[in-house]
């Protein structure tokens, strides 16, 4: 292919009408281990496995409180991640300054993707190599939005981004249908087996390298503990997804 | 809000108002919130403009209504305005609660306060959202305050006897208004800068009404006037 032709900078179009640098920084979030959010009436919860850089090293953290009512989860490249992380918190803080009230989440996003979208029409700079997945509360719901590196952003009942996440999306496609009427304690366990699907045979979820944020109507945005995560990874042996009870 | 005399270096500051308007009385009552204006702004202590609207609808469910510089109202109305037109690009539905209206003014009265160069107003937003009641005060030096009824200017001093007496923040809209237009009946006697002229508008859970001005009931024809103006008495 002669995909290389046309792939040195932004602001050069292939002939199929597709811009390969955007694509490329799309392979970046691909890359990224990977996190899922899912939402019900009351509640959004995101789940990530977190990698280890080494056996000597802690596990990078892949949730980020951006507001009480609002957080992300990434995928991709973590220090393009810092920048709209510091970046999204300071519109919070400013518009809480100016009207004392939460930034609609939806506005945020579309503020993100307007920057994403800057850096994607210009022959000096690169894409964001990096997907957010953002959980948020306003007056006129409960969200969940991914952004991409291209500008482009979407609302969805449930998404998973990063590496392996189509088995943990084919997991949602069979049982999403549950998630609105679900307990936040049902949500937390459909998003844990959902992560489940999505791990290497060698590998197993733990306390350590799973990270599960909540945040719901009246529950600004907390993680999980140790203890918590580890009785949940417990209660996954014998959670029955249809049913959404225990089952011996 | 960039002058050309702020470009200029040359920065003129607001140190008295040029055409005023009167007091503005507000009060919650069981369904929602009312304000009450008279319909005059003065040149000074002359009564130029008789009929002037000086309640504004900002969005379907705030108003706001100020005493002090008339321009200030004006250019603040516009820039309230900015605000909720600025919602509509991001095409979520999403707009400023009231509430979100007398924050961002307390801030922008500060911000022109620390230049010295303030708003020449004492402001007040009005509004009705998700079943609460709002009624914000944002004073000329950017103090913002919450309260279930608000006086401004005069009214501070003559009217609140009468709310006090005669009104309770569940009381019915009828009533409400009576207590208005009384206090504005004794603005109009002893506020030299008031007018008989009134103009009324709530906001309830339908939306904002503004009423179509109205002349509170005063009387002049007691025998002492009258007496007084018979001209025997004055010869000798």
């Amino acid at each position: 292919m002669l995909k290389h032709l046309y792939d040195t900078d932004c602001v050069t179009w292939s002939p199929q009408g597709k811009l390969f640098q955007v694509e490329y920084a799309m392979e970046a979030v691909k890359q990224g281990s990977i996190c899922l959010g899912l939402k019900s009436n009351e509640y959004v919860v995101l789940c990530s496995l977190k990698r280890q850089p080494s056996e000597l090293a802690g596990y990078q953290e892949k949730q980020f409180k951006i507001d009480d009512h609002m957080a992300i989860a990434i995928a991709g490249l973590t220090a393009d991640a810092r920048v709209l992380c510091k970046y999204m918190r300071t519109e919070c803080l400013e518009y809480k300054y100016t009207y004392e009230s939460h930034h609609p989440v939806g506005r945020l996003v579309f503020k993100v993707a307007e920057k994403s979208q800057h850096k994607t029409q210009s022959g000096a700079k690169r894409p964001y190599g990096v997907g957010l997945l953002v959980a948020g509360i306003d007056p006129n719901g409960v969200h969940l939005f991914e952004t991409c590196p291209s500008g482009n952003y979407y609302e969805y009942k449930c998404q998973a981004i990063g590496s392996r996440s189509q088995a943990a999306r084919t997991y949602f496609e069979s049982w999403f249908h549950l998630f609105e009427k679900s307990t936040l304690e049902q949500l937390i366990l459909h998003g844990l087996s959902a992560l489940k699907k999505a791990i290497m045979e060698d590998e197993e979820l733990n306390e350590r390298n799973v990270e599960v944020g909540i945040l719901g109507k009246n529950q600004k945005f907390i993680h999980l503990n140790a203890q918590e995560l580890k009785d949940y990874i417990v209660k996954l042996e014998t959670f029955n997804a249809n049913t959404q009870i225990q089952q011996e | 809000m960039i002058f050309n005399s702020e470009i200029s270096g040359q920065q003129q500051h607001t140190t008295s108002p040029v055409v005023t308007g009167g007091s503005v009385i507000a009060l919650v009552y069981n369904g929602g919130v009312i304000v009450g204006t008279d319909t005059l702004c003065s040149y000074g202590s002359m009564a130029t403009f008789k009929n002037v609207q000086k309640i504004a609808q900002i969005s379907k469910n705030t108003i706001y209504a100020s005493s002090g510089e008339f321009s200030d109202f004006q250019q603040v109305v516009k820039e309230l305005a900015k605000i909720d037109r600025s919602a509509l690009q991001y095409d979520d539905g999403v707009h400023p609660s009231p509430k979100d209206y007398g924050n961002f003014l307390a801030r922008l009265s500060y911000k022109k306060r620390c230049k010295i160069n303030p708003l020449y107003l004492q402001n007040v937003i009005a509004g009705f959202h998700n079943g609460e009641r709002y009624l914000g005060l944002v004073d000329i030096y950017g103090t913002y305050l919450e309260s279930n009824f608000i006086t401004t200017g005069f009214a501070s001093y003559f009217c609140k006897a009468i709310i006090a007496n005669y009104w309770n923040e569940n009381c019915t809209l009828d009533q409400a208004k009576q207590v208005i237009r009384e206090c504005f009946k004794v603005l109009f006697c002893r506020d030299c800068r008031a007018h008989d002229v009134i103009q009324l508008a709530y906001v309830d859970a339908q939306g904002a009404h503004i009423e179509e001005p109205e002349r509170v009931e005063t009387k002049w024809d007691f025998n002492g006037f009258k007496s007084r103006a018979n001209e025997k008495l004055h010869t000798q």
